[in-house]
């Protein structure tokens, strides 16, 4: 149906006629277009720092420019390339997890038959949602503690492990931590959208593959996920825009000397160069380059989703 | 043109004439004036209604609402500060102190402070040259380490090893005076006495790593070597040589001996991951029998250990070397810290008004107010005019929850240490001898007696003069990334906040530290940040004796 719709749109020219019959409609959305450009577009002229040799004593009209030293300088350092990659790496490793976790959810919740069930459970699981990383930070220490820690005391007694291990110690197990943190809190909230698109497939179809002898799982893999599609790809796309924002707090505060070679990324680049060492041209430069990243991103996955025939945002 | 310059010139005269007018009007109301204060240090912030603070606010019509760092370090902090211009009346940079000068924020005082004595007269002339800035202003006014009448000092409030009295009593008060020592007496008393009383285990030895406290673990090594506290070097006193202390004998030794105790589980296995809270966390409980650290950096643990009633499980500082016949430095003499201190902002809208609060926060009675608290409250006075306090009273001093309602010190404005100005007492309770022995539990007072000592700082060697360059962190602290030896200084803390854990906890000793040394020998400039050092310790030195640095 969104297809539908979508082709009719494309097809249709903007007439002068056309604008005057949606004026409200345009009227509307002006406060919202100056509130774009005021907030998102205005504070862009403050890239213009990163070609600088920028001191908050002189301000941006007075800093010597330097051209592209401050981008050399970027590329040249090592911990930068490194931090690239936890970057994208906890990026890729968020959306992946946060994906599959999310639709499984939804899906089993669906299956859930008892109505009072499912929106108790549906509620417990969007709470962590609205907590803040610093105490979501706080119970993951508690949960991983070497001393008594329930996922090592667990493990001790299932004889999977021989003693406690200190997850934080090691950097092979610092991405993952990331990664089911995020699971952990973001999974209900995540699910809500998946719920809703599933109630919107109309029960008819589910009834003719009743009738053709489909069970559960043969309805779920038919029926609700085709159904669900298009919103997956939409979410997906606008996800990928966002793997660079892999993150901040979770690192900073799970992070430590021992796992930093792992657990830094670009975000806390920016804040340690760019803020705690007050070189806020060299923190620009890493904030720009982040962004020309994700709109690479994003454009790719959405000429592949156009080459792929599917649903789309531009 | 000449037409413009009087109406501007009437105009402002109309303005001043005005504000004189109104200016007594507003002090009759007795409003009272409320500055705001950011330090980028740890503290506790006090309550709104605090009455200490109120009753000062009484007296001379100001108070001022102190924020501290929290969960961030210094320079994030006041890069923050800059970056939104959204400055507080005062700060304390910390050692973010050099950005605030870079990006120009604080207000020259020396400009406006012929009006206030009390600032003025607060360093010597001599004094007040070290805290020029290089364009001759000040900007800043120095906390700590300003002396009326004579040092009283009682605590140790540096860095030391720190033990638990129960296992000095249990050892029979010993002689500790080697980190061999000091380890073994640990090893054998938990060999003995694995749980505590309620059977909570032991921790024998934990080392706080978070972040910019890790000094807990990386700046033994000097004072393992018998040298003071310069903080990022050692510097021979006889040769001027400007020593790394990073990559020397006793720091590989000081480090194998952590590496062997971790694996025999003396050393906390969760040192190198907790945070500061979890560390203040497990310190409370008394289960940690020994530390290396700064006594402020571990005082609110401690006073939970002393809330508890859990007498024996406080500490007292130990000054270890790396072997017999060194001679220690822990305890140095207050030293004037020019690098660091309160600055006015350029986002102050009153910087008279800022200028009258400090000088009135240095008067006898506000500071009597500010460290004593109100009289036949937090202390009594006795015909002798000698203070003194009640048990009751000195259980509320050790409880935050007590501080953060009645008491407000303004820790970080200017104070006289050594005496108050009235001359008969010490300038707050720990330091006045009576009072501070009075209030040590009789573990800790059978402990010192038991070593000779009356005071945490007699456990330790008398502190010597000063050396005319100490203390060197006061020039690191304020190094930034434009020079090569700043660079240097960044990347030594990047490379040791993450091999110096590695090394405590590798299997293999050896091949851990000849990594570290090839990690940090390759990615650190050491000569450029020792030559920087060495110029800045001539620097010193000549300013001392008399020859200008210019």
């Amino acid at each position: 149906m969104a297809k539908r719709a979508k082709k009719t749109r494309q097809k249709q020219k903007i007439t002068l006629k056309q604008i005057i019959k949606q004026k409200e409609l345009i009227l509307i959305s002006i406060p919202f277009v100056i509130y774009g450009i005021i907030f998102y577009y205005v504070p862009l002229a403050g890239w213009v720092m990163a070609f600088q040799n920028y001191k908050p004593k002189y301000g941006l009209w007075e800093s010597p420019f330097v051209g592209l030293q401050k981008f050399e300088r970027l590329f040249s350092d090592p911990n930068f390339i490194k931090v690239i990659r936890n970057t994208l790496c906890m990026g890729i490793i968020n959306l992946v997890l946060s994906f599959f976790f999310s639709i499984l959810f939804a899906i089993l919740l669906n299956e859930v038959r008892i109505r009072s069930a499912k929106k108790f459970v549906q509620t417990v699981s969007y709470l962590p949602h609205f907590l803040s990383w610093i105490i979501v930070t706080g119970i993951v220490h508690d949960v991983l503690s070497l001393e008594n820690g329930i996922i090592n005391q667990v493990l001790v007694a299932l004889h999977i492990l021989e003693k406690p291990i200190n997850w934080f110690a090691y950097p092979k197990y610092f991405w993952w931590i990331v990664g089911f943190s995020n699971v952990w809190k973001e999974t209900g909230w995540g699910s809500i959208i998946y719920l809703s698109a599933i109630t919107s497939i109309s029960p008819d179809l589910y009834e003719a593959a009743a009738m053709d002898g489909a069970g559960r799982l043969r309805k779920i893999w038919h029926i609700t996920l085709p159904g669900i599609k298009p919103t997956i790809f939409i979410l997906l796309l606008i996800n990928i825009g966002n793997v660079l924002n892999a993150g901040f707090e979770v690192q900073y505060l799970l992070g430590n000397g021992l796992v930093q070679s792992v657990s830094q990324t670009i975000d806390i680049y920016v804040l340690k160069w760019g803020i705690s060492q007050g070189d806020y041209s060299l923190g620009t430069a890493a904030g720009i380059f982040k962004s020309l990243v994700s709109i690479i991103l994003i454009w790719l996955a959405n000429s592949a989703a156009k080459a792929a025939g599917e649903e789309r945002m531009f | 043109m000449k037409r413009r310059t009087l109406s501007l010139t009437m105009a402002l005269t109309m303005a001043a004439s005005m504000g004189l007018s109104v200016m007594p009007a507003a002090a009759e109301e007795q409003e009272v004036k409320e500055f705001t204060a950011f330090h980028a240090v740890p503290g506790t912030e006090i309550n709104d209604d605090n009455v200490c603070q109120d009753a000062i606010a009484a007296l001379i019509g100001a108070k001022c609402k102190d924020t501290w760092l929290t969960g961030q370090t210094a320079e994030e902090a006041v890069g923050m500060i800059i970056a939104s211009e959204e400055y507080p009346d005062f700060m304390t940079a910390s050692t973010g102190h050099s950005m605030m000068m870079d990006a120009g924020a604080y207000i020259a005082i020396d400009e406006y402070w012929d009006n206030y004595p009390n600032i003025k007269n607060y360093l010597s002339e001599s004094e007040w040259n070290k805290v020029r800035a290089e364009d001759g202003h000040i900007y800043i006014i120095p906390q700590f380490g300003i002396i009326n009448g004579h040092d009283t000092s009682t605590v140790h409030n540096d860095e030391a090893f720190w033990i638990q009295t129960r296992v000095l009593k249990w050892a029979g008060y010993p002689d500790i005076v080697t980190l061999e020592d000091y380890f073994n007496v640990i090893e054998e008393y938990i060999e003995a006495n694995p749980t505590m009383e309620d059977g909570t285990p032991n921790i024998g030895y934990t080392i706080l790593c978070e972040d910019w406290r890790y000094f807990c673990l990386e700046n033994a090594p000097f004072f393992l070597d018998g040298y003071p506290n310069d903080g990022c070097v050692i510097i021979d006193p006889e040769t001027l040589e400007v020593i790394d202390y990073n990559t020397t004998e006793t720091a590989k030794e000081y480090f194998a001996k952590l590496n062997e105790e971790f694996h025999k589980g003396i050393v906390d296995p969760e040192s190198f991951t907790q945070t500061y809270d979890q560390y203040i966390a497990k310190l409370s409980t008394g289960r940690v029998l020994g530390m290396c650290d700064q006594h402020w950096d571990f005082q609110t643990g401690e006073e939970a250990i002393k809330q508890q009633g859990l007498d024996d499980c406080t500490y007292v500082p130990l000054g270890l070397v790396i072997e017999e016949g060194i001679e220690e430095h822990y305890h140095s003499a207050s030293a004037l810290d020019v690098s660091n201190g309160l600055g006015i902002t350029i986002g102050c809208d009153d910087v008279e008004g800022a200028l009258q609060f400090v000088n009135d926060l240095l008067s006898q009675e506000v500071q009597t107010l500010r460290f004593w608290g109100i009289e036949g409250v937090d202390y009594e006075v006795d015909e002798n005019g000698l203070f003194y306090r009640t048990e009751e009273q000195r259980a509320n001093a050790t409880s935050t929850e007590y501080k953060v309602a009645n008491r407000c010190d303004y820790s970080y404005f200017p104070q006289y240490e050594g005496m108050n100005l009235d001359g008969i007492n010490a300038w707050s309770p720990d330091y006045q001898p009576t009072e501070f022995y009075e209030s040590l539990s009789e573990d800790v007072k059978e402990c010192l007696a038991a070593y000779g000592a009356e005071t945490y700082v007699e456990m330790l060697n008398p502190s010597e003069e000063n050396q005319p360059w100490f203390p060197m962190w006061s020039f690191s602290n304020n190094m930034t990334t434009e020079t090569p030896g700043g660079m240097a200084w960044t990347n030594m803390a990047e490379v040791k906040h993450e091999y110096l854990p590695k090394v405590c906890m590798a299997e293999d000793f050896e091949a851990a530290w000849e990594e570290y040394l090839g990690v940090y020998n390759d990615r650190c400039d050491i000569e450029a940040f020792l030559g920087e050092i060495e110029e800045e310790l001539h620097r010193r030195i000549a300013v001392a004796s008399g020859e200008t640095a210019e």
